[in-house]
């Protein structure tokens, strides 16, 4: 889950500035929850598709990882979007189900694929982007984007503590486990999980002294310094400006049409 | 709860970062203010434990599972301010490294978890659990109380925004463009499966969580929340 294995390969996203990066994902992203046709949406996944090969990420990787929950539940959560009962309108194909008459509509079938559609194109640029970016320069994009100091200051403090909190938690888990086995009462399980999670917000309260007496042997005063070592390059420019232009174009031929 | 993008409008995505623009700048200046330089850590060991909670499975009678989003909870232990950015935080991070909610859903999913949840929690918390000692059993039935309302409070707000997708955003011939549940259908949904299920996990959590800091000598006890 936090492997960083494939920012750091020799792809074409990997060679891109994060800050660049990130605004052009966050572009198509948008163009995609825009955008109201399917087939419009269908190229923008293909383009995500063609930026994971060559980006060196595996195809089948990418598509476990991206189909894996999110899609996979809204695919089913659109299945009685699909009857008239919700979606009312021109009947495709109807059946019996415990004698009751179920009609499928065009406008529920056309608004589930557009949906599911929407959901997988919005959701795979999102994993491309974390998938081919380290995930300290992805935070660091915050700052360069206008967040507050305190919000970056606290997202990139977060994310080295989710590493230590993961492992305490992994470690608790085990622990119980080799104690008391997997099957246990819900009643005593719901008071080892409170028990823990007291357990984990005390050791998590003695670890911000000791963070803080480091921050202050490091010199900090009050006042938050975020490094920034963010660099353009000729290819990040052109590659902003090929997708503005991708995007326009996508919008255009779809009023068009 | 998490809003995943393409899920609502960007109109309505749009709205809800201009809603969460003023009180995430409060949020920040009220920290910055009211903290101790001390406690600067802490908030983001706030939103990291806030992420970690998640992780935590809760046994339920039926042999299953559910997890707790812990929103109120931080809200008693760090205050509602310090609460909405860790919560903040932490959803962020989950949105950008590991997809689990939308970028352009981060306004929305921001406010019902990170300004719903914890500020309904929190003063219901404040309301019932009044004057009384840190240690006594009311502080606990107020935190139950504040968990079940505050989770729902969200899950109603995540089922309007729902809702109110097909009415505003359809083709021509009634095709829903986004979400394409109505009212009728989303907010019951939404509110169904947290007042049965994830409620009492909330409450579950909550409630014991805060009965076992008032036996040891802890930052409730302190009242050293921002």
């Amino acid at each position: 889950m936090l492997c960083e294995e494939y920012a750091l390969r020799k792809g074409f996203l990997q060679s891109l500035d994060s800050r660049i990066k990130t605004i052009t994902i966050l572009l198509f992203v948008l163009t995609a929850v825009s955008l109201q046709r399917t087939s419009s949406i269908g190229f923008l996944y293909l383009l995500c598709l063609i930026l994971a090969v060559s980006s060196k990420v595996p195809i089948v990787f990418f598509l476990i990882r991206t189909w894996v929950f999110i899609p996979l539940f809204s695919l089913c959560i659109t299945i009685p979007a699909l009857f008239s009962i919700v979606t009312p309108g021109e009947p495709v194909s109807s059946f019996f189900i415990l004698g009751a008459k179920v009609i499928i509509t065009r406008q529920g079938l056309d608004g589930a694929i557009l949906f599911v559609t929407r959901i997988t194109t919005s959701v795979s640029f999102v994993i491309l982007l974390s998938l081919t970016t380290r995930h300290t320069e992805l935070l660091k994009v915050l700052r360069g984007l206008g967040i507050p100091k305190i919000f970056v200051l606290t997202v990139s403090m977060c994310y080295r503590y989710l590493y230590l909190f993961a492992e305490m938690v992994e470690n608790i888990f085990m622990a119980i486990k080799s104690r008391i086995g997997l099957v246990v009462q819900y009643k005593r399980g719901q008071q080892i999980v409170a028990w823990n999670i007291v357990n984990m917000w005390n050791r998590a309260y003695q670890l911000n002294n000791d963070v803080y007496n480091a921050m202050l042997s490091r010199g900090y005063t009050g006042e938050p310094r975020l490094l920034s070592k963010f660099q353009t390059g000729f290819l990040d420019w052109v590659c902003l400006l090929a997708s503005v232009i991708l995007c326009t174009t996508i919008f255009y031929i779809e009023n068009k049409l | 709860m998490h809003i995943p993008d393409g899920y609502l409008s960007p109109a309505t995505c749009g709205i809800f970062y201009v809603v969460m623009v003023p009180i995430w700048t409060m949020a920040s200046k009220i920290a910055q203010k009211t903290l101790k330089a001390r406690q600067v850590p802490l908030l983001a060991i706030g939103a990291a434990f806030s992420f970690v909670i998640m992780m935590f499975n809760v046994p339920i009678p039926g042999g299953s599972t559910g997890h707790a989003v812990g929103g109120v909870l931080i809200a008693i232990l760090l205050g509602p301010w310090a609460a909405c950015i860790a919560i903040t935080v932490a959803l962020v991070v989950q949105a950008l490294l590991f997809g689990d909610g939308g970028i352009t859903a981060i306004g929305a999913n921001c406010f019902n978890m990170a300004f719903v949840l914890p500020f309904v929690g929190y003063y219901t918390y404040r309301l019932i659990s009044g004057s009384s000692s840190s240690t006594s059993n009311r502080r606990v039935i107020a935190a139950a109380i504040a968990a079940y309302l505050g989770i729902n409070c969200a899950a109603l707000a995540a089922g309007i925004e729902f809702g109110i997708q097909p009415s505003l955003f359809h083709t021509a011939n009634g095709q829903a463009l986004y979400c394409p549940y109505s009212l009728n259908i989303a907010v019951p949904a939404m509110l169904g499966e947290h007042l049965l299920i994830f409620g009492w996990i909330e409450v579950i959590v909550t409630a014991l969580v805060v009965k076992y800091f008032q036996k040891q000598d802890s930052i409730l006890q302190k009242g050293e929340e921002l």
